[in-house]
């Protein structure tokens, strides 16, 4: 019989990231209103259609009520004790990584992040989001010469203005949601990526997003544009500090592919998940929709979610274009008092569109996590096919696993599959592991990377020993 | 919906039984379910009104049961003509429950129940009167096949309800059909107590005529060690609305469902199920299939909840869907909430057409695709039948499906 506590204890792992950077932070005063959505618009000098696109987004949101469907059960977050714009003090204009203050390289240095010049090697663009603010970009000389353009947001409203007019809320619309249209008014930074026509990006692209500051929320936007026959690969990664206090974090990403694209999304999520009480952490409420506008393009989510107090968030794809393609990979791990309600919708439109959906869920100590999920075969989805498969792991007693999926369809000329499961760590195969002289603790995560593998064989290499790495700090504790 | 006013104002309802009493008062509050909740928030608006729009309390005419009661050694009952039965035998007994201990079984299922969850009985059991409500107490073994007849007449709404009490190590055979008429509407919620080591084959055939409107609510608490079998079968109905709620009280119980929902033409049917296991050990085999065709709509939501206390659990649902027009549509929500971690559970969906290839390769043989459509078909709804239990083939199901349009 397999010590439930032991289990309980190889899941246990103190949080790395939680540390603060003592920088000087520039900071507007509390509250959200007119005012202070004109002040964020000032600030980042921004065009009148960004203000009209932000005022617009704000009344929308003013007569919204915070959605409750998800049971999640959380304190009432108090809108107006929230900072919305929070920026470490730096020079005007940074022309060089040299100009940023080294309190902050040293921050991303700490997490990992290679923002410096001699960590460039591992061939991978990263732009920096500290609070509010994109710090840095790199790499961004060389995927200019192949017409990549990868900056912060409120560079691409200054110099590609008739993109971001173009494109940005076309996929999730300002009235979308709750969280979708707070972060329309507020929004601060973010990612923009544009990749022309034929261009294979030469270089795997990533954002990192770091919360500093207690009491002022996250509110960045993404959006990436993959022209005819070009193809990304986009990884995003997110830490906070510990704090007493909840701090909200709600994104909105807008993924675009057209004729023949590629865009392959992946996200570490380890925010900071609050301690074993479930004081603190971060809340979660993330929009990530793509849409396959294009014949035969493909939009690819992988996410790994292992931190968060609350996580709320659906990466969707709109499938539109004839033959186009949507995946969806996913695992969650929840421990303590945390609670993940994610999953993703893939909504078939035009015809032969294919989706794949693959979820874990691990569920520890007196989490909830729960796998929510659309799968809809329109009118004219005829000859589409969408194949889902959702396994729940539950570690101890006290946790909880769930799985609602929806699946609609009024086309008779597609096909539908769907399968779940449940099951916990089996004991026959702990024995034989452990009388094979492996350690307890080497075991059950072995089992639990064996179970996860689906979704980590598609996450890109860099990522993948990252994801790897995490699950198995995670899973390092006092055993022994 | 004049049946609605009556519960508001609690005027026009004569002679209420204490039931009736206890569920208007519960209603009155709010009298209509909330339709943005998650189990009405796809009910056709149009359709649930018009179910409410007949008027109650007429009288109801004689009921002539479509198929003569045959030799075989059947118990045959109608709810709201012969309620007066006395059956004991040496080896068994049915005895029909008083109104007082109706009332005490009922009041302790709905006391404390959710409005939207269980919004049908409560309507059923504010319009059901004492004629309409058949109870009965059921012991020993070898018991004869028992069937039910619930019936709806035309241009009104009727309300039909059944309790059954099975004692311990008792086992019987039960059809129950529902039959509505033409511009009719049909409550019938269903009771049934199953103690230790008893076990049921129940059967539920609901058939209507054109614009016939159904809905139907089953509620059985199972004690351990008890089996429960279920097979049912829903079609021909405007709009009908099956609701199941099971419910393993200290576990060690099994469970079987298999149901069947078929619309055609603008019809709408829906199968609600919620399973709670409330102990260990406890078994769920539930299949439910739907086929959907013109420009018909068929939904299925089915829950399964297990407990921290439900260790050992071994549940298993499956959705399998048919979806023959593309004017129709199919929604299906099968749903997992698993605390306890010693646990097998798992579900599936598939929504597709009928399989190309099996046609193709009858066509070879040269059997016609109407033909070949039908032989898939029967297969697919054998399963269900041979389910159902009680003299099955005497009502000539699968005929009715394959033929009736």
């Amino acid at each position: 019989m397999v010590n439930e506590n032991l289990v309980k204890d190889v899941v246990k792992e103190p949080y790395k990231y939680g540390f603060v950077t003592d920088i000087e932070t520039e900071k507007i005063a509390k509250g959200l209103n007119e005012d202070i959505i004109r002040l964020i618009s000032q600030k980042k000098e921004e065009p009148k259609y960004l203000l009209d696109f932000r005022l617009k987004a704000f009344k929308k949101w003013q007569k919204m009520k915070e959605p409750d469907w998800a049971g999640l059960g959380y304190k009432q977050i108090d809108y107006q004790d929230i900072i919305y714009y929070s920026a470490p003090k730096q020079k005007e204009k940074i022309s060089s990584l040299d100009e940023v203050d080294p309190k902050l390289l040293e921050t991303f240095d700490k997490l990992g992040i290679p923002l410096t010049e001699q960590k460039k090697l591992t061939n991978v663009a990263v732009d920096a989001v500290f609070d509010s603010v994109s710090i840095a970009t790199t790499f961004r000389e060389e995927l200019a010469e192949h017409g990549v353009i990868f900056c912060s947001i409120s560079e691409a409203v200054k110099n590609h203005s008739d993109l971001i007019e173009k494109y940005l809320g076309t996929v999730v619309p300002a009235s979308d949601n709750y969280f979708a249209a707070l972060n329309s008014a507020v929004f601060s930074d973010g990612s923009f990526v544009y990749i022309p026509k034929g261009v294979t990006c030469p270089m795997d692209l990533s954002s990192y997003f770091r919360i500093n500051s207690g009491d002022s929320g996250q509110f960045e936007r993404t959006l990436i544009i993959a022209e005819e026959s070009s193809s990304v690969s986009y990884l995003e990664g997110c830490t906070a500090p510990m704090f007493d206090t909840n701090t909200l974090h709600a994104a909105v990403v807008e993924l675009i592919a057209l004729d023949d694209a590629s865009i392959k999304y992946s996200t570490v999520q380890n925010w900071y998940a609050g301690d074993e009480e479930g004081v603190g952490g971060i809340f979660n409420f993330v929009t990530k929709r793509g849409k396959c506008l294009g014949k035969r393009s493909k939009i690819s989510w992988s996410q790994v979610e292992t931190g968060s107090a609350i996580t709320w968030k659906y990466p969707s794809c709109l499938l539109l274009g004839e033959e186009s393609v949507g995946e969806f990979y996913s695992v969650a791990l929840t421990n303590n008092l945390q609670k993940a309600d994610t999953g993703t919708k893939m909504v078939h439109i035009g015809p032969k569109t294919k989706s794949t959906i693959v979820s874990k869920g691990i569920s520890a100590g007196n989490s909830i996590n729960s796998y929510r999920g659309l799968v809809k075969m329109g009118t004219k989805a005829a000859g589409s096919r969408n194949y889902s498969q959702c396994d729940s792991m539950l570690i101890g007693d006290q946790a909880s696993a769930n799985t609602f999926p929806y699946i609609k369809s009024q086309q008779p000329n597609s096909e539908i599959e769907h399968e779940a499961s449940t099951c916990r760590i089996s004991e026959d195969q702990l024995f034989y592991l452990q009388s094979r002289g492996i350690e307890f603790e080497e075991a059950v995560s072995m089992m639990v990377s064996g179970f996860c593998r689906d979704v980590f064989n598609q996450l890109p290499l860099e990522f993948a020993a990252e994801a790897d790495k995490l699950l198995a700090l995670k899973l390092e504790g006092s055993v022994g | 919906m004049e049946i609605i006013e009556k519960i508001k104002t609690n005027k026009s309802i004569v002679n209420q039984t204490e039931i009736q009493r206890f569920c208007i008062k519960k209603l009155q509050s709010s009298p209509l379910p909330n339709p943005k909740s998650e189990l009405w928030r796809l009910t056709n608006k149009s359709k649930f009104s018009k179910f409410l729009d007949y008027s109650v309390n007429k009288k109801e005419p004689k009921f002539d049961t479509p198929y003569p009661k045959t030799s075989q050694n059947t118990i045959r009952l109608i709810i709201g003509e012969n309620c007066q039965i006395k059956l004991i035998e040496k080896k068994y007994s049915i005895q029909q429950l008083s109104e007082d201990e109706l009332f005490n079984h009922i009041k302790e299922q709905i006391s404390f129940c959710d409005q939207n969850e269980n919004w049908s009985d409560l309507l059923n059991l504010s319009l059901s009167c004492t004629k309409n409500i058949l109870g009965l107490k059921i012991n020993g073994s070898k018991i004869p096949p028992i069937e039910i007849f619930s019936h709806a007449s035309i241009n009104s709404l009727n309300a039909k309800t059944l309790v059954i009490f099975l004692e311990k190590n008792c086992d019987i055979d039960l059809l129950q059909v529902n039959l509505g008429k033409e511009n009719s509407s049909l409550s019938q919620s269903t009771f049934f107590f199953l103690k230790e080591n008893s076990s049921v084959n129940h059967g539920v055939v609901s058939y209507g005529e054109h614009k016939s409107n159904l809905l139907n609510s089953l509620n059985v608490i199972q004690q351990k060690n008890s089996e429960y079998n279920l097979g049912s079968l829903h079609f021909k109905f405007n709009y009908a609305r099956f609701e199941i709620r099971i419910k393993q009280t200290s576990g060690n119980a099994k469970t079987n469902i298999k149901g069947m929902q078929i619309t055609k033409k603008d019809e709408q049917i829906s199968t609600y199920t919620k399973i709670d296991f409330n102990g260990p050990n406890g078994f769920l085999d539930q299949i439910n299939k739907s086929l959907a065709d013109d420009k018909s709509h068929a939904i299925f939501e089915g829950s399964i909840k297990v407990p921290k206390i439900a260790q050992k659990t071994d549940a298993c649902q499956l959705s399998r869907n048919l979806l023959l027009s593309k004017f129709a549509q199919i929604d299906t929500k099968p749903q997992l909430e698993i605390i306890a971690d010693d646990v097998k559970c798992k579900h599936g969906a598939t929504i597709s057409q009928l399989n190309e290839e099996e046609l193709f390769y009858m066509r070879t043989r040269g059997i016609t695709l109407p033909e070949a459509s039908k032989l898939q078909l029967s297969s697919y709804f054998q399963e269900i039948i041979s389910f159902i239990p009680v003299s099955k083939d005497r009502w000539d199901l699968l005929d009715k499906l394959l033929n009736d349009n």
